[in-house]
């Protein structure tokens, strides 16, 4: 039974501390919160933290996959700037335009995934280089297209960001809890799934089983891509627009959630339910600098000392001999 | 089962294997022995798939066979169990062993509690006594071993091919693996067993075969073979030319180094011993008697409580390694990556490292000079490489040891002290190694050897100094130096 329990919460977790960390920074944010306005827990305002936290996890999910191999992508940040530009710049107002360029750039946000886990494959080159140098390609390319606010979309485009259910429950974060489900169902039963853990636990060995290693590379950054791309199309719906530098802040950002939820930066260790839980306490973190009424550039400071933090927390201890 | 024809293989530079014969039949255990560089990873790796030969031909269960790659070898039924294990550490026993052939329900989704059961149903079945859902990073490197070769079993495996399986493993593990191995071998399986511990090999094996230098030498029946002649066949030497000659005139020379009641809490009780100019002491015992510590404690990388040490007949208070590299010191640590060589870096930085300051000029290093100084060195101790620009991680062990000794041997002008000095290299090395620390002890360098190994320790040493638990419990002299009065001194019992 004990093994049993420990299984699952290996697999819930990918740690062996499991989620307890992040779910107790979740209820020390939630306290914080509570004692510093009293509108913060408010069933309004929680849902609105739910609601705004869609478009992290997208990007999140993605990028929990190429950590998950030992790798990371530093490019989706300009992919999410490219894909919002061409979204809005694309569908130009006309509805008919909105489903055939979705489609069109969730395909072209893949696209790019797969050039990444390619170029990884084909180099050999380390991905925090390959991903590093597409993304400043496709942010060249995102400028080349516009240097400012490109297009528009009707007005029925802004459901996927402020849509509810019952008037009450986003359809966006809805979404992101359903995809993390389907990831987290894929790496847990599936064959590729358990080969994106061994790739990443030890990918020498991955070779020597004759493992499909490279599909497996290529897989996760094309999911990366695909991801990054969602996360730009719901940028689009919430501010109507897409811009240059839509995605700027969105390279970190997509790295915070991973690392807190306790996924090793090593590869082969973690999860996307941790993932999930760390896309939440980012968006109550950033909702409680909210009510401290402290400016968004503060919360990009503090957004880089919980990533330097998580790291060193998970960071595993030397044994001493 | 496995007939190799004519196999030669050549890599950019080497040429690793010319000309290769082998054969291993249905249940036997095959021994394949030869120094480092003889060419049995290669020949390993050729059977296994990883690399094509250049000519040759593989017949494997009755059939010319051609790999296209490990899978494909792997697929007919070879499993190969590498020196360095290819398990993922962070998933489960069971995971482990079904990588690449997980157990799927009805909709092609994993079964965990299959795969569970079946691993259980395997480790029972083979009597390995292990919890398959253990994360494989929890378990001892013996139970990873078994975990390899149940991995092996989940298919039907034809020929299992065993790399130096004992390198990572000691005493009681090794009779366990060893009972697996006779059981596979009773059960029909062709075993391939590389190593260079003959022992070892007189143990388990039925028979073997030798190479040496890339080329095949010889096969035999263990039954009617001597060990002589296997050690004669492997470095084209015989046995009785394996230690130096000794100059024996060092009996009454001056005592360099005097510890006198050195004592570690918990490790080393009262220790007192004294090393002479020009003389090779071993000093015996156990693994754990406190042998390297106390060999640390006199190079002051270890405190100790109490004692004294004098060099040259001057005390020494608060011996640190700084000063002990000032006093002509050096210490040749057991664990080569650890704590002797930048693995990175080249032979040449490698050999300066601790006399760095002889060989800059304004603060800048003076490469010409550096390489002429390797160059020296490496041609005086016989080191195989291209040159000083050699990565040091490039080269086998033997040649490794004798980089670092080569650099301690610059600084250490009174005492050099070795910890296992030839652990986990070949025979040919160790003769090198030898001869330079008989050298060495010629030049005037006062030797401490540390070794497990009896041969050795008789082989070498003019002296004896026994340790058991701390203590040391005796000093023999050359005449004394048997195998028996060393393990007596090293297993006594005294009395409480």
């Amino acid at each position: 039974m004990q093994a049993v329990l420990q299984n699952t919460s290996r697999y819930l977790s990918g740690g062996r501390s499991g989620h307890l960390i992040v779910i107790g920074l979740l209820v020390v944010m939630f306290i914080v919160g509570a004692v510093l306005s009293d509108r913060f827990a408010t069933s309004n305002n929680l849902l609105n933290v739910y609601e705004q936290s869609a478009g992290l996890a997208f990007v999140s999910l993605g990028q929990t996959l190429t950590i998950l191999t030992g790798g990371i992508d530093l490019s989706v940040g300009s992919i999410i700037s490219l894909v919002a530009m061409l979204t809005s710049g694309l569908i130009n107002g006309n509805p008919a335009m909105v489903l055939p360029v979705v489609l069109f750039v969730l395909v072209l946000g893949t696209l790019i995934g797969v050039m990444n886990g390619a170029a990884v494959v084909v180099t050999g080159v380390h991905p925090l280089i390959v991903t590093l140098g597409t993304g400043a390609i496709v942010q060249g390319v995102a400028l080349l297209y516009g240097l400012g606010p490109t297009g528009k979309v009707p007005l029925n485009f802004d459901t996927f960001a402020y849509g509810r259910i019952a008037g009450k429950i986003s359809i966006g974060a809805t979404i992101a809890i359903a995809l993390f489900l389907l990831v987290w169902f894929i790496l847990r039963y599936t064959r590729s799934g358990r080969y994106v853990y061994a790739v990443g636990d030890d990918p020498h060995a991955a070779r020597l089983m004759a493992l499909p290693h490279k599909r497996v590379l290529i897989g996760v950054y094309a999911a990366s891509g695909f991801f990054a791309a969602l996360t730009a199309v719901y940028l689009v719906s919430r501010f109507g627009v897409g811009q240059p530098y839509t995605g700027a802040n969105y390279t970190l950002a997509s790295i915070t959630p991973v690392v807190v939820g306790g996924t090793m930066l090593a590869g082969g260790r973690g999860g996307v339910i941790g993932t999930l839980l760390g896309v939440y306490l980012v968006s109550l973190l950033n909702n409680v600098l909210n009510f401290m009424d402290v400016s968004s550039h503060f919360q990009l400071v503090v957004q880089g000392l919980v990533i330097i933090l998580a790291v060193s927390v998970y960071v595993e201890k030397r044994r001493v001999a | 089962m496995l007939s190799l024809q004519g196999i030669s293989k050549g890599f950019p530079g080497v040429q690793a294997l010319t000309d290769m014969q082998l054969e291993v039949r249905q249940g036997e255990i095959h021994a394949l022995i030869g120094e480092n560089g003889a060419g049995k990873s290669t020949l390993t790796r050729v059977v296994a798939g990883v690399h094509q030969p250049d000519t040759g031909s593989i017949d494997f269960d009755g059939a010319l066979v051609s790999w296209s790659g490990p899978g494909d070898a792997k697929r007919h039924g070879i499993h190969v169990i590498y020196q360095e294990f290819v398990l993922f550490p962070h998933l489960s026993v069971a995971e482990n062993i079904f990588i690449g052939h997980e157990r799927r329900n009805r909709l092609g989704l994993i079964d965990h509690r299959r795969t569970r059961s079946d691993a259980r149903n395997l480790l029972d079945k083979f009597g390995i006594d292990v919890d398959p859902t253990t994360l494989v990073r929890d378990l001892s490197v013996a139970d990873q071993q078994m975990v390899e070769i149940a991995k092996a079993l989940v298919h039907d495996v034809k020929l299992l091919i065993l790399d130096e399986p004992t390198a990572v493993i000691s005493g009681p593990e090794v009779t366990v693996l060893f009972e697996r191995l006779r059981a596979l071998r009773n059960a029909g399986v062709a075993i391939l067993y590389i190593s260079h511990r003959l022992e070892e090999i007189f143990d388990l094996c039925d028979r073997v075969t030798v190479l040496k230098d890339g080329k095949y030498v010889a096969t035999r029946m263990i039954a009617s073979v001597e060990r002589d002649e296997l050690i004669s066949l492997m470095v084209g030497r015989s046995l009785s030319e394996l230690f130096p000659k000794r100059n024996t005139q060092s009996a009454d020379s001056p005592v360099v180094l005097e510890v006198r009641n050195l004592s570690i809490p918990g490790r080393v009780h009262n220790a007192s011993i004294t090393l002479r100019r020009g003389e090779i002491t071993g000093l015996a015992g156990m693994v754990g008697a406190g042998r390297s510590e106390l060999a640390f404690a006199i190079f002051g990388a270890m405190r100790s409580s109490g004692g004294q040490i004098f060099v040259d007949g001057r005390e020494i208070h608060d011996m640190t390694p700084r000063r002990a590299i000032a006093e002509g010191i050096g210490l040749v640590t057991e664990d080569r990556k650890g704590q002797g060589l930048a693995m990175n870096l080249n032979i040449a930085a490698n050999m300066t490292a601790s006399t760095l300051s002889q060989f800059t000029r304004f603060g800048l290093i003076d490469f010409a000079r550096e390489f002429k100084v390797a160059k020296q060195e490496i041609e005086s101790y016989r080191i195989a490489c291209r040159g000083p620009s050699t990565s040091v991680s490039l080269m086998s062990g033997g040649n490794q040891q004798k980089v670092i000794v080569a650099r301690w041997a610059r600084t250490s002008t009174k005492v050099l002290i070795l910890d296992e000095p030839t652990r986990g290299v070949d025979v040919g090395a160790k003769i090198e190694i030898y001869r330079i620390m008989q050298e060495l002890a010629d030049q005037g360098i006062a030797i401490l050897m540390i070794s497990s190994e009896l041969p050795e320790i008789i082989g070498m040493s003019e002296r004896v100094i026994v340790m058991r638990e701390g203590v040391i419990t005796g000093e023999l002299t050359r005449d004394e130096i048997t195998e028996e009065t060393v393990i007596e001194l090293a297993t006594r019992r005294y009395a409480s």
